[in-house]
C-alpha cells in the first residue's frame, strides 16, 4: 500500500503530532502511523473523522490519482 | 466526530486482536493435534491433563504477548496513565496466589499419586508467561515515550 503523504502534510500543516491527531480522534499514535505508512486501511468513519480534525475533505487525504499510484 | 468510548480498543488494535486470535487458536488447534498424534505412537512427553494444560498455557502467552507488543491489550485513553505499580502488584499478587495454591494442594493432597511434578510444571510454565508479559509491557511503555 502507498504511503499516506497527504494525511502528514496536512497534520504537519496544522502543527499536530501523531499522538495530538491521536488523542483528538480517539485512536493509538500506532494507529495513525499505521495509516500514514499505508500499512492500516482506515474504515470511512474513521477517514472521517480525521478529515473532520484536520478540515479537509476525504477527497483531500484519501483519494489517490494516478500520479499517487505510480510512486 | 467519531470519539471512542475510553475502555474500548481502536478498530486497528481490534483487527490485529482478531488476527492473533485467530492464529493463536490455530497453533492451540495442530498443537493438541500432534499431542494426540504422540500419543497414539506411545510417546508421552507429560502425563495427562498437564500435557493439555501446557499446551493452553504455551497459546494463551504467546497470545497475550503478542498482542502486547502490537499494543492490542489496552485501549487507547489508557495509555496516558501510567499503572506500573498496579501492574508489578498484580504479578506479585498472582505469584502469591500461585505459590499458596500450591502449598494448599500439596497439603490436601498427601496421598500418593501417579501426576509425578505436574503441578511445579505447570506453576513454573504460568511464572514464565507472566514475567515474560512483565518484560514485554516495560519495553513497550519504553518504547513509547
Amino acid at each position: 500500500m502507498n504511503k499516506n503523504l497527504k494525511l502528514k502534510s496536512a497534520r504537519a500543516a496544522k502543527d499536530m503530532s501523531q499522538k495530538d491527531l491521536a488523542e483528538a480522534i480517539g485512536v493509538t499514535r500506532q494507529t495513525i502511523n499505521a495509516i500514514e505508512n499505508g500499512d492500516y486501511n482506515p474504515s470511512i468513519k474513521l477517514c472521517i473523522s480525521i478529515c473532520k480534525v484536520l478540515d479537509k475533505s476525504l477527497n483531500d487525504i484519501f483519494w489517490e490519482d494516478d500520479n499517487d499510484e505510480n510512486r | 466526530m467519531m470519539k471512542t468510548d475510553k475502555n474500548e480498543l481502536d478498530e486497528m488494535q481490534k483487527a490485529i486482536r482478531d488476527r492473533i486470535g485467530n492464529q493463536s487458536f490455530m497453533l492451540m488447534f495442530y498443537l493438541l493435534l500432534l499431542d494426540i498424534g504422540l500419543y497414539g505412537f506411545g510417546i508421552r512427553w507429560l502425563v495427562y491433563p498437564a500435557n493439555v494444560m501446557v499446551i493452553l498455557i504455551v497459546c494463551m502467552a504467546i497470545y497475550l504477548v503478542r498482542i502486547i507488543a502490537k499494543n492490542s491489550y489496552l485501549p487507547p485513553q489508557t495509555h496516558k496513565t501510567k499503572p506500573i505499580f498496579r501492574l508489578v502488584l498484580t504479578v506479585i499478587f498472582a505469584v502469591i496466589l500461585a505459590i499458596a495454591i500450591a502449598m494448599f494442594c500439596g497439603k490436601i493432597s498427601s496421598f500418593p499419586t501417579d501426576n509425578g511434578n505436574s503441578a511445579i510444571i505447570l506453576f513454573i510454565v504460568s511464572l514464565i508467561g507472566l514475567v515474560i508479559a512483565l518484560i514485554v509491557s516495560i519495553i513497550k511503555r519504553n518504547d513509547n515515550k
